[in-house]
């Protein structure tokens, strides 16, 4: 092993992706938070998904070094990276660089603060900032066939993430800034907004940030229209095939929720314009009698039937949550308008799709029905999802850690203590 | 003895916390757009990391920073050494809480750079250009008609109305 390797660490406000440059995936992907259970005094690490399993996190209280996706509490990050660095990568920062996907715009204090935070507490050898389009661009074009339809020039990447959502034109690996449009919704608020939601209408879970993640990952996707969905909810009984049933976790016989009736959910998912076909109906009859027998964990559980597709919903339509702000598509019109008028169908054509947000099923599909009448008809308009919109920046990141001129385009530590934070992040153009 | 005077003064501070969040309400309620205000605050909270425990996170950091060993320690000690006064433990929570990132935001004055400039405030997507708003019932997320003359949330029929007047009306957070 050489004695310079690069930690790759997309430092998301959600999940941190963290690796070695290089690799294919990244070795942890870990809440970029600190918990304290209930049962607990002391905030906890998380030290991957897979304790979130480990500790019952019900109605755990969450702390974020990271508010609307900038990261504001250096301290609580440090203490973080620190159990990352030594704990799970076991790496030594002062015999490695970093490469750090920063957000977009981010602020110059902020920026300062991160940066001492890396040269001066960790003392990493040399830093490259990042920002998170331009990965995502890079690694899209890099597996680009005839096929996918991505532009090695020049694409649009739109970034679902957890504190906001960017429609953000990258040309020839730049991301074009003064294009760049932001939605301030992302998976932070849909969470909360599903609390909500579920709080009145039936059990108190404004405390359960892992369960109602665990809801909306689950439970949520996009409706293909919204005013027959909104019909179809109405029905009672087995009419009504959005209704289902979480069962929130009773702290003795399991500790984290689950979906009571697997195949009941996913029933709306199965055809191709989100109604089912109605012999997918006859199965259910032999559920009924099991259905009766469901009263006595009533207080355990709650059902869910318009919220799963509302919820995703505010991010096409802001307006609707008295936001004033355009939707996702308006969004990218908008962003792409910003643009050379030469670069237009370029854009429309390889729109790449990636962040966390994303996921909902169907999320594309109804992207394109929204996109295509705002898109002039000449112009196609064709919408990539990745492979795994999660990993997608991480992925960009170790590919470009693991090209030769990586080292060039570095700062380095002397570098910083010679000229300071403002001056070393002019090399990054942004 | 002395834990007694502590606890009952988390709970003090507790309470307190509570009341001003409640006169806020108040002002809101008071002042000419407070359907506006509302909807905002609404906004803000969507953005919480834990909207549900608000109340209690400030107390809750001291324990947090304490191992366990210190615990017992501070039994033995807090007779000997002299209590921080509120005031004094106010303070210092006011310096190591970091703030948030709107007043960041303020402090850089992006408004002051040259308008070519890309930044956080221009890279907003700005109003929707169709102004329509679907309107969906705050009880039970159906399409609603109506308009409650007090404050203003939605609902769609009078079964819903009556649930809203019963438990939300007038306030804004479940």
């Amino acid at each position: 092993m050489s004695s310079n390797n690069v930690v790759v660490l997309d430092n998301g406000a959600g999940l941190i992706k963290a690796g070695i440059g290089g690799n294919l995936d990244p070795t942890a992907i870990l809440p970029n938070c600190l918990a304290r259970p209930l049962s607990s005094k002391k905030f906890l690490h998380l030290s991957d998904l897979n304790a979130t399993a480990a500790f019952d996190l019900t109605s755990a209280a969450v702390r974020r070094p990271l508010d609307r996706g900038y990261l504001i509490n250096p301290d609580l990050q440090r203490e973080i990276w620190s159990n990352l660095f030594s704990n799970v990568l076991k790496i030594n920062p002062s015999h490695s660089s970093l490469l750090l996907v920063e957000p977009l715009f981010n602020l110059p204090s902020l920026q300062r603060a991160a940066d001492e935070l890396v040269f001066e507490e960790f003392g990493f050898e040399s830093l490259f900032v990042a920002d998170s389009p331009s990965l995502v661009h890079l690694y899209e074009a890099s597996r680009s066939r005839p096929s996918n339809g991505v532009s090695e020039q020049a694409s649009l990447v739109v970034d679902c993430g957890f504190s906001f959502t960017h429609a953000a034109p990258v040309f020839q690996n730049f991301t074009v800034n003064y294009a760049v449009k932001r939605l301030d919704l992302g998976g932070k608020a849909l969470t909360n907004y599903l609390k909500e939601l579920v709080s009145y209408r039936a059990v108190n879970v404004m405390d359960e940030t892992f369960i109602m993640d665990d809801v909306k990952e689950k439970l949520c996707f996009v409706s293909l229209d919204v005013a027959r969905d909104l019909q179809v909810a109405r029905k009672p009984g087995r009419d009504n095939y959005f209704r289902c049933t979480y069962v929130l976790p009773d702290g003795v016989t399991h500790t984290k929720g689950f979906v009571k009736d697997p195949d009941e959910a996913n029933r709306c998912l199965t055809s191709k314009d989100g109604a089912p076909k109605d012999d997918m109906e006859y199965p259910e009859v032999t559920e009924k009698a099991e259905d009766r027998k469901r009263v006595d964990l009533t207080k355990n559980e709650f059902s869910l039937t318009n919220e799963r597709f509302l919820v995703p919903e505010m991010i096409f339509r802001p307006a609707d949550l008295g936001m004033n702000q355009a939707g996702l598509a308006e969004c990218i019109v908008r962003a792409v308008n910003s643009c050379h008028v030469y670069l237009h169908p370029v854009l429309y054509e390889s729109i790449i799709l990636t962040g966390g947000s994303s996921l909902f099923p169907r999320f594309a599909e109804r992207l394109e029905r929204e996109l295509r009448p705002l898109v002039p008809d000449d112009y196609q308009v064709k919408i990539t999802t990745q492979e795994d919109p999660i990993l997608g920046v991480w992925r960009g990141g170790s590919l470009l850690a693991s090209s030769p001129d990586f080292e060039t385009m570095c700062v380095t530590k002397a570098e910083y203590e010679e000229l300071g934070s403002a001056r070393c992040r002019r090399r990054f153009f942004h | 003895m002395d834990e007694d005077t502590t606890t009952s003064n988390m709970l003090r501070r507790m309470s307190s916390r509570t009341r001003k969040v409640a006169t806020k309400m108040v002002a809101a309620l008071a002042s000419s757009d407070n359907r506006t205000q509302a909807a905002l605050a609404r906004l803000e909270a969507l953005e919480n990391d834990n909207p549900g425990a608000e109340m209690i996170e400030i107390n809750s950091d001291d324990d947090a920073s304490l191992d366990d060993e210190d615990q017992v320690y501070t039994k033995k000690q807090s007779k000997s050494t002299k209590r921080k006064t509120r005031q004094a433990k106010a303070l210092e929570n006011a310096k190591k809480a970091p703030r948030t990132f709107l007043e960041l935001l303020h402090e850089a004055n992006l408004e002051s750079l040259p308008p070519h400039l890309p930044s956080y405030l221009r890279a907003a997507v700005g109003p929707p250009s169709s102004t329509t708003r679907r309107h969906f019932c705050t009880v039970c997320g159906f399409t609603a008609k109506y308009t409650c003359v007090r404050c203003g949330m939605r609902f769609c029929a009078i079964r819903c109305q009556n649930i809203h007047n019963d438990t939300r009306c007038l306030k804004f957070v479940a």
